[in-house]
């Protein structure tokens, strides 16, 4: 039985370690992303223009470039401007990347946000202020879970590129589970030549995005008590 | 004494002027119907009593102590404003109704928001919420919703939504309370409802301004009518006067155009 | 070389003007550049001429860190107390055992070479297309990894005396190989490369259309599923993981191409930031290792006694 072969056991114990690593990316930029987006939708819909203007550059230069090519030039960039070095390791690759994820996702969620904001009717918003209720509020009691229901369905998708887009991260030779699966075609742990580890990883997004998936759906069942 | 006096009150949106010179008093008890057509200013003269728009010129006084002057700044601070606006009420024509709380918590939501800022609100949490939740209960039976205390906003008819605003604008005991065209986003067999409740009100001696395009409506609830034209105050006087026997030409078009419809 | 340079311009340009221009450190940069041009020119007469507008300009970034390196490289090594070696997994000179620990030719070696400079060692994977920019950006330290020096190699990195052989070679199916003894020109075939290696420009060179892939590796994935007629890589490589015994048992190989096309065999060498003091202390550790016989003895632990240059 295959699945019980040492051969079989060695890659999965592999593809663990990788696979943690991208599921380590995934939250750690859900968890960085997810507010920064909220504060950087707030720069584009400000009143002050220049911060306004200046918002919506750089989204436009966050979304219009390649997040490879936005990995490669945080990683790369300020040690050889030496400006500073995210260090060779491991643990330096990881935050680089890391970094990298949470700012571009950080400012396609703004828009998302900005969408979801801006959707939400301008009478309830007087509805609140008639009722003498403060700014805050309003965002908090009012708004906001108005909010988070029009943009579950978008974010959902977003969600879902980004389980699959933490394979960008190889890019710099960041270890995880495509990584791991490539390197028994190179060799690793004394077995060399496998093609199917590269394959199989395929397993692990289905899984993890299946259960992505079923969470969101939940959240959106959730929220469908109104209207 | 009058509840509101409103003197001179004057607003433009960039050149365009759409109300000019608006001045009336309202008494205790009494039903105001503000009648004219649309564009006319009615639902902006609204606003500016609940302080959604800013007037340009002009005061409100209420029970003699002037809430706005356009001439004093010191009238004008945002923190000061959101205290201002609980003297008025105000029902939105398409109601505006928070859609995830039920019509039991749309109704004491902003009274639970308020309590909270009392003194002594900690100690005493438990009771000061029941008896909000009493009083919403209250309200929302004598609307004729006691069962629907429950439901969401999207389970509820149009009417039956209105009259939760109007529970919800009660709940905070306005001392004037103001309805933007109440019934114009109502399907006709709707309307009866809605207006049944103002009506109750009314007889309740409620002090009311009511927007309304109901001219019989009008003219068997209100007190004193005033009839709108281009942002200016055409006539007012009592309800019967206006609407039975009109002294300006003006209003006379207006109301010969209603009833032909 | 030109995707790494074209890409780190890029960078430089958008980073560049994100911080508004500080004109003020061009200038001293220039100057650098100026003297390593002409020594550079002096020392690689061989250099093509194609590339000389982008290896200049390559030349000018790598040599203004090179001027800084070259002051401290060995002291700041040893202050850190670690020697980050960039490596990419390459059987039979990087690779790891049964343990996950690093082992091969090349890895023992880095191993005794840390320790001779009293340092630690660190092994870190790399992306092979950007290695010049790992070392460059400070991420590593030297580039040991079966590496051939190649004019690209040796113009932007301190290279280290050759101290292993190597020549390309075509790998096929072997229920073919009837078609590809003895061929020297890869004219209308498609060839697996690995992207930037020395086997790309011997495949180019002899007229073929490539594909060029990630890694050595795979390129043999590429023959294995028809996807490629043919792959080019390192005779090394090739010997350890094609034919009987091996995970690519269908797969033999043939051809120096380096003899197709009149060429010297290549030489692999170790690679330093520009004008790095490390380079020379490598050359003086490789003597020494050389003439006590350790070199040697590691050489057989894994079948590299052929090609292993002790002299």
């Amino acid at each position: 039985m295959f699945f019980m072969s040492a051969e079989f056991q060695t890659v999965v114990s592999a593809l663990n370690e990788g696979f943690i690593k991208t599921v380590e990316l995934f939250f750690l930029t859900l968890i960085g992303a997810l507010p920064l987006g909220l504060v950087i939708s707030f720069g584009s819909m400000s009143r002050f223009a220049p911060l306004r203007w200046l918002t919506r550059t750089v989204v436009w230069i966050i979304r219009g470039t390649p997040l490879v090519l936005q990995i490669l030039i945080l990683y790369y960039v300020p040690p050889l401007m030496k400006l500073f070095t995210w260090g060779g390791g491991e643990t330096g690759r990881f935050t680089a990347v890391t970094t990298a994820f949470i700012i571009n996702y950080a400012f396609y969620f703004s828009e998302i946000y900005r969408g979801g904001i801006q959707g939400v009717p301008a009478g309830q918003q007087e509805a609140g202020q008639v009722l003498g209720m403060t700014g805050p509020q309003i965002f908090f009691r009012i708004t906001l879970l108005q909010m988070i229901k029009r943009i579950v369905p978008p974010m959902s998708n977003e969600i879902i590129t980004l389980v699959k887009d933490t394979s960008l991260a190889r890019v710099i030779a960041l270890q995880e589970v495509i990584w791991m699966g490539e390197s028994f075609m190179k060799g690793n742990r004394g077995y060399a030549g496998l093609i199917w580890p590269l394959f199989f990883t395929a397993v692990y997004y289905l899984a993890f995005s299946g259960v992505v998936t079923i969470l969101l759906n939940r959240l959106e069942k959730k929220l469908s008590f109104f209207r | 004494m009058a509840v509101l006096e409103v003197k001179n009150i004057e607003k433009h949106f960039g050149s365009t002027r759409v109300l000019e010179n608006i001045s009336f008093d309202l008494q205790e008890g009494q039903a105001l119907a503000i009648i004219g057509s649309s564009g006319s200013g009615k639902t902006t003269l609204l606003r500016c009593l609940n302080f959604l728009e800013k007037p340009d010129r002009g005061q409100i006084i209420v029970r003699g102590s002037k809430l706005f002057d356009a001439a004093d700044p010191a009238t004008q601070r945002e923190s000061e404003i959101r205290k201002k606006r609980l003297h008025f009420g105000l029902v939105f024509q398409s109601f505006h109704l928070f859609p995830q709380y039920t019509a039991l918590k749309n109704v004491t939501l902003a009274r639970e928001l308020l309590a909270q800022e009392q003194e002594g609100f900690k100690s005493r949490k438990k009771q000061i919420l029941a008896e909000i939740e009493a009083e919403g209960r209250e309200l929302l039976s004598r609307m004729g919703l006691a069962e629907r205390a429950g439901h969401y906003p999207h389970q509820l008819s149009g009417g039956q939504q209105q009259r939760v605003a109007i529970a919800r604008a009660l709940a905070l005991h306005p001392d004037i309370l103001c309805f933007d065209e109440p019934t114009s986003a109502l399907d006709p067999e709707l309307t009866g409802e809605v207006l049944k409740v103002i009506r109750s009100l009314a007889e309740q001696k409620t002090t009311m301004i009511i927007v309304t395009h109901e001219m019989a409506f009008a003219r068997d609830v209100a007190d004193q009518v005033i009839f709108m034209d281009g942002g200016v105050i055409v006539e007012q006087g009592d309800a019967e006067k206006v609407i039975g026997n009109p002294q300006q030409e003006r209003t006379r078009q207006f109301l010969s155009r209603y009833s032909e419809r | 070389m030109k995707k790494i340079l074209s890409l780190t311009m890029a960078a430089i340009l958008a980073f560049s003007l994100a911080a508004c221009g500080n004109s003020g450190s061009s200038a001293p940069a220039a100057d650098v550049s100026e003297s390593s041009e002409s020594a550079a020119a002096a020392s690689d007469e061989t250099a093509s001429v194609e590339e000389t507008d982008a290896a200049e300009s390559e030349e000018n970034e790598s040599a203004a860190a090179g001027a800084e390196a070259a002051e401290s490289d060995l002291a700041a090594i040893q202050e850190k107390g670690s020697l980050v070696v960039g490596i990419t997994n390459f059987e039979p000179m990087d690779y790891q055992d049964e343990n996950g620990e690093w082992i091969g030719f090349d890895a023992d070696l880095a191993r005794q070479f840390a320790e001779y400079l009293g340092v630690s060692v660190e092994f870190s994977e790399i992306t092979w297309d950007y290695k010049v920019m790992e070392l460059e950006a400070g991420n590593i330290d030297c580039v040991w990894n079966g590496m051939t020096l190649t004019d690209e190699v040796t113009s932007a990195m301190e290279t280290s005396v050759p101290y292993c052989t190597n020549y390309q070679v075509l790998v096929y199916p072997a229920a073919s190989s009837a078609d590809f003894d003895g061929l020297t020109s890869l004219e209308g075939l498609n060839v697996a490369v690995e992207s930037g290696s020395a086997g790309e420009d011997a495949a180019e060179a002899l007229g073929a259309s490539t594909v060029p892939v990630q890694s050595q590796a795979n390129t043999l994935m590429e023959v294995s599923a028809g996807t490629s007629d043919v792959a080019v890589i390192d005779v090394l490589m090739a010997a350890a993981m094609t034919g009987e015994g091996t995970s690519y048992a269908e797969l033999s190989y043939s051809v120096n191409l380096n003899e197709a096309q009149g060429l010297e065999s290549e030489q692999y060498g170790v690679g330093f930031r520009k004008g790095s003091d490390l380079a020379d202390a490598f050359n003086a550790f490789w003597a020494e290792k050389a003439a006590d016989g350790t070199v040697e003895e590691i050489a057989v632990t894994y079948g590299l006694q052929d090609a292993v240059i002790l002299e």
